[in-house]
């Protein structure tokens, strides 16, 4: 990939061709699609299916299309799986929100100075970095989640915590590749300060890698956070398709509808953020299509 | 060699590093063991609750408890469970080899059959299959694994039943060796394939994408026009150089994959470490987390020496020079 | 006397880009034939043709023409009608092929003796004691320094320069009746592309193989070639022996390629590099 300079920024002509490219990718459309309708099912949902998930409706495990079961059944105990479906989304959504902009502040800022001032600061920084990057995220956030009692902002926290250093090392790496391109030393013969360099000069620059990034750790970050919630690490007050799974894993061979639709809610949701991160890769990187 | 020796003395202070941060962000978390230990043993008496932190030294400085337990880790010794009352270590050690046999299936599995059809798929684009496993491995890594499992479970195990719902053995079993592996392998199938399909679906793609860039290169070409057979030229010349990005990624990923093994164990009731895991969050055993946490990190930075030593076996580019 | 290699009407097509169009040239025994033209010419594709490599490794396709080569046994059979299974036989052992990218032709995870030995025990049946003997006596032959050590070693230990002559050691390890050279010395620095030109010359000789070199610069044409054919735009517009081009080229396009070979002072009072004319062929 050849540097582009920082006045062209991502609204000039290369943002506007990636947007074209993007576009016109029927995989990354169909992903962006999906997300929509599934940000929408979560925002709006409950107006146009008005029925409390928490509420026992009907008598339990009956399938979709038995007895006076609602469209896609009920749980173990006689709770409307639908609902909970439209009304699962929320706390998965905000969660990984919250965790991914943990993940933003704590990855861009560690790599950003590590990468730009390098010698013993990058040194110190990605052995640090390191420290988190051998201990298995799932088990390190599960932990931590327990010893501070789970709750949404513990759950956000703990996928942050557990989640940075991937960001970190990429934001680095373009660092590393632009600082010593020609605009960078252009910039700090003007006398730029090194502040002003690195968030207004490079930055710019590495963003097309770390957009691309952060949607798949978006998507990663909803699968942590189910995978917590079917632990029974979730927020108990919320609403989750983890939990929803995790709560059903006695009874679903009585009933294979009640972990079935909350699961491809959760795959559908990971999966849009999996078609549109694909999608912006052959976006900002026509050369590596088809990879 | 020298290289190898700097790199086993780094992954010891990674190590401690890694005992430090764990045992400090424990001794940090609200709530008081001794309360939790007292209660369940059914007495609140303030006593009671005083002879327990003697007990566990909860009473000494905490840069006291901290040097003591390093030290007590160096001699194999994490220390005892609140619940099972039991040493850490022999608590691990006999969920460690269930956990080792479903991690090692499942990345074999991944790697072997993610390889192959990275291959076919490379050669061959335009085959419908191809294009399957365009969309499979697109979508194979965003189905959370636990939900892949139950899937599995509700049409191998139970619809027809091929294979046990649950467990690492089957108790009623009375046989020889033989018996009990063949019981255990069978057990192994449905969770080491839950485990491995999101990274066959990585590793299919990721192979496909480098033996497209490894049948383009020079090499290749070199091979074809010395007369080798297409096999010889695809699996001999080809393959090795396309797959050295795969075993990269996935000596990488052993960590994700711990993370991962941790969920599958749960859903199918395997006795390895995840469950040991899952089990102790509930009942806040520190000992026995902070024990795991320590064997997880400790497995990551083997496993990533040992990727390290396989990636110069493939690639003798590695071997001189020393480029990280 | 009857041609070694005789390329008739060739035409090779990428989809609907026609990259050889009704190429035709003979190569005879002991022979160097240059065929030179700029990158997009089509030289490099039926290069690629003869060896039948054009289908394997790209999407080319031979649309028409024929490739009849005098084998080992004496008959005449055309290449473009061979199996694949025939093509073998002839590759690297009849017809070989050494490549521009010495830097990045060789396999990178093989010892380049291993990779030299290979062809040889493919194509003569050699056991590996016997073939590495045969690597051995190739490397001296190609001049290449402390050739027990330079077997064991692995390209990315070597320089530029041996590892072309590995590349041609491997070519000619089974005395092939045509050596084709494609840009051999273009990523070479000056002095080395001497050497390796002088080497392929003194090899030609000792051989007597056919040489078929494909080249870009009328100085390498003008140190090896006996005669040449000029590509542009997918035909040949010009051929003869390397006197008559040199002397009374009588192409434009020919002329235009000489006159980019800048001669030893023609700049003199100049206070920069003239800019080269352009010439666009018109057929």
């Amino acid at each position: 990939m050849t540097a582009v300079s920082p006045e062209q920024g991502d609204l000039g002509p290369p943002g506007r061709q990636a947007l074209r490219l993007f576009v016109r990718n029927k995989a990354a459309v169909f992903g962006a699609l999906l997300l929509t309708a599934i940000v929408f099912m979560t925002l709006f949902g409950s107006f146009f299916y008005d029925q409390d998930p928490s509420r026992i409706i009907a008598r339990p495990l009956q399938g979709p299309g038995e007895g006076d079961a609602p469209a896609l059944g009920t749980d173990y105990l006689g709770r409307d799986v639908l609902a909970g479906v439209v009304n699962g989304g929320s706390t998965s959504l905000t969660v990984a929100l919250v965790a991914v902009l943990l993940v933003i502040v704590i990855g861009v800022t560690i790599g950003a100075i590590s990468g730009y001032y390098g010698g013993w600061i990058d040194v110190a920084f990605m052995r640090f970095t390191e420290l988190f990057q051998v201990l298995p995220a799932l088990l390190f956030a599960m932990v931590i989640v327990a010893l501070f009692s789970p709750s949404t902002r513990s759950v956000a926290i703990a996928i942050g915590l557990a989640s940075w250093p991937q960001t970190a090392r990429l934001t680095r790496a373009e660092f590393l590749r632009l600082k010593n391109l020609e605009f960078v030393k252009a910039a700090r013969a003007i006398g730029a300060s090194d502040f002003r360099i690195i968030w207004q000069v490079i930055f710019p620059n590495a963003l097309p890698p770390l957009i691309v990034s952060i949607t798949l750790i978006m998507g990663a970050a909803i699968l942590f956070e189910s995978g917590l919630a079917f632990l029974g690490l979730g927020d108990p007050q919320s609403q989750s398709w983890g939990l929803m799974i995790g709560l059903s894993r006695q009874t679903f061979l009585n009933g294979w509808w009640t972990v079935t639709f909350p699961g491809l809610a959760i795959f559908a949701t990971v999966l849009s953020f999996s078609l549109i991160g694909d999608g912006l890769q052959d976006a900002f990187n026509p050369k590596l299509r088809g990879r | 060699m020298k290289q190898i020796t700097a790199r086993i003395a780094w992954s010891l202070g990674l190590i401690l590093a890694v005992i430090v941060m764990c045992f400090t962000l424990i001794h940090l978390a609200p709530g008081d063991v001794a309360i939790v230990i007292a209660g369940d043993s059914g007495a609140g008496d303030p006593e009671v609750i005083a002879e327990i932190r003697e007990d566990l030294g909860l009473d000494q400085p905490f840069v006291v408890q901290l040097g003591g337990y390093v030290g007590d880790v160096a001699q194999g010794d994490l220390g005892t469970s609140y619940r099972f009352n039991e040493p850490v270590t022999d608590l691990i050690t006999t969920r460690l080899w269930p956990t080792f046999l479903l991690v090692g299936t499942a990345v074999s599995f991944a790697i072997v059959l993610g390889v192959l059809v990275g291959v076919f798929t490379a050669r061959r684009p335009e085959n419908p299959i191809s294009h399957g496993v365009t969309v499979f491995s697109l979508t194979g890594y965003s189905m959370p694994v636990f939900w892949t499992g139950l899937m599995l479970v509700i049409m191998f195990a139970s619809n027809v039943r091929w294979f046990p719902v649950s467990g690492m053995r089957d108790v009623r079993l009375d046989g020889n060796w033989l018996e009990e592996w063949i019981d255990i392998a069978h057990h192994l199938v449905l969770p080491s394939i839950t485990l491995g399909v999101i990274y066959l679906a990585q590793y299919s793609r990721l192979s496909r994408a480098s033996m497209l860039e490894v049948l383009q290169s020079d090499y290749v070409r070199t091979a074809r026009a010395k007369g080798l057979a297409e096999r010889r030229v695809v699996y001999k010349h080809a393959l090795r150089n396309a797959v050295i990005p795969v075993v990269t990624v996935a000596g990488l990923q052993f960590g994700q994959m711990l993370s991962g093994a941790l969920l599958v164990e749960t859903v199918f009731n395997w006795p390895g470490l995840g469950r040991l895991a899952s089990d102790s969050v509930f009942q806040r055993d520190a000992p026995v987390l902070l024990g795991i946490l320590i064997c997880s990190a400790s497995l990551v930075v083997i496993i990533n020496i040992l990727t390290d030593l396989v990636y110069r076996l493939i690639d003798p580019r590695i071997r001189v020079g020393g480029a990280s | 006397m009857d041609p070694l290699l005789s390329v008739r009407g060739l035409t090779v097509t990428f989809g609907s880009f026609t990259a050889v169009e009704d190429v035709s040239f003979d190569i005879h025994a002991g022979q160097t034939l240059a065929v030179v033209g700029e990158s997009g010419s089509g030289k490099s594709v039926t290069a690629l043709s003869i060896m039948r490599l054009v289908e394997l490794g790209t999407r080319g396709k031979i649309e028409a023409g024929e490739i009849l080569f005098r084998n080992s046994d004496g008959e005449v059979i055309d290449l473009v009608r061979q199996r694949e299974d025939q093509m073998r036989e002839i590759r690297g052992n009849q017809i070989s092929m050494i490549f521009q990218e010495p830097l990045t032709s060789l396999n990178p995870v093989y010892s380049v003796g291993d990779q030299v030995a290979e062809a040889v025990i493919l194509h003569q049946g050699l056991d590996k004691e016997a073939a590495n003997e045969r690597v051995l006596d190739m490397f001296r032959l190609v001049r290449i320094p402390e050739p027990e050590e330079r077997m064991a070693q692995f390209p990315h230990e070597m320089s530029g320069g041996m590892r072309q002559r590995v590349m041609i050691a491997m070519a000619l390890s089974c005395d092939p009746k045509v050596l084709i050279a494609d840009e051999p010395t273009t990523a070479l620095d000056v002095t080395i592309q001497a050497q390796i030109l002088g080497l392929m010359r003194d090899l030609r000789e000792q051989t007597g193989a056919a040489v078929l070199i494909i080249t870009h610069d009328m100085g390498v044409v003008a140190e090896v070639a006996d005669d040449v054919v000029v590509m542009n735009r997918a035909k040949v517009v010009e051929r003869g022996p390397v006197t008559q081009i040199f002397e009374s080229a009588t192409e434009p396009y020919t002329q235009a390629l000489l006159a980019s070979v800048p001669r030893l002072g023609s700049m003199t009072g100049l206070d920069k590099p003239a800019p080269f004319e352009l010439v666009e062929y018109q057929p």
